[in-house]
């Protein structure tokens, strides 16, 4: 079975892949990268099952309500044909890439993915989302709100 | 906005029900064996890595829809049929212990991904 074997060994590459801080590997030269790593590298970062991981702990978390906000924004984004639910998941799983996809809250990704699309799409321009943005913060801080700079 | 021609199609019949009858003849029917094709993955599959080149057991055709691959971009000139498919555990992971053999794992996968053993 030499072609289960690759798939194995696939699978342990892309869990090599989980990014690491401070190792050095940006724009290799063509030749330092071989075939089965650039296929490691380009394939769906939400295709996880396989890959050797540390066990995470489960907890029984209630959703917030930005959360179900959000859900709620991409379902009506979905019904006003903005997207699917398929479209959706690329971009919110796989368009964002493994930092990412592994490093933001789950509907984080979610929310983001709503700007990026709509950005994408050119409902809103990127002009526009910037100045909302600081809009905001400028006004919270107005408020006495706690703001990121 | 504009309304896409998916949301259209589905608005009061349900996804996947709006794509039924389109996807033709069914490829495989219950109790065919099957292997998983290992076809490249660039941009976007819902096609487990781990499954491919194993076989499994058709067990049913759950309905008719665009490939993930297709959907994803909102191609749904195309669709397939879809198969629930039943896999032996031990015949995915090398060190699964085999005091379990009967366990198994099952996934749908649509006809593209699918070839007769």
């Amino acid at each position: 079975m030499a072609n289960r074997e690759n798939i194995m060994r696939h699978l342990n590459i892309v869990g090599q892949l989980q990014p690491a801080l401070h190792q050095p590997q940006h724009a290799p030269y063509p030749d330092q990268i071989d075939n089965a790593h650039w296929r490691a590298y380009t394939r769906a970062s939400h295709d996880v099952g396989g890959e050797a991981d540390v066990p995470i702990t489960w907890e029984e978390k209630e959703e917030e309500v930005w959360e179900h906000n959000t859900f709620v924004t991409c379902e009506v984004l979905a019904w006003r044909g903005m997207w699917n639910a398929e479209e959706r998941r690329r971009r919110q799983n796989v368009d964002v890439g493994q930092t990412i996809y592994l490093g933001l809250p789950y509907y984080g990704r979610w929310l983001m993915t709503i700007a990026m699309g709509l950005v994408d799409k050119q409902h809103v321009k990127l002009t526009e989302l910037i100045d909302k943005i600081e809009e905001v913060k400028q006004r919270a801080k107005e408020n006495g709100g706690k703001v990121y700079d | 906005m504009i309304k896409s021609h998916h949301v259209e199609k589905a608005t009061g019949v349900g996804d996947p029900q709006c794509f039924k009858g389109e996807a033709g003849a069914a490829k495989f029917k219950v109790g065919d064996r099957v292997r998983i094709r290992n076809l490249p993955d660039i941009f976007y599959t819902r096609s487990q890595m781990y499954l491919r080149e194993a076989e499994a057991v058709v067990v049913k055709l759950v309905y008719e829809s665009p490939p993930a691959e297709d959907e994803a971009w909102d191609n749904t000139d195309s669709p397939e049929w879809f198969y629930s498919l039943l896999f032996k555990q031990t015949d995915l992971w090398p060190d699964y212990p085999q005091k379990f053999s009967g366990d198994t794992l099952e996934t749908e996968l649509s006809e593209r991904w699918l070839e007769a053993v």
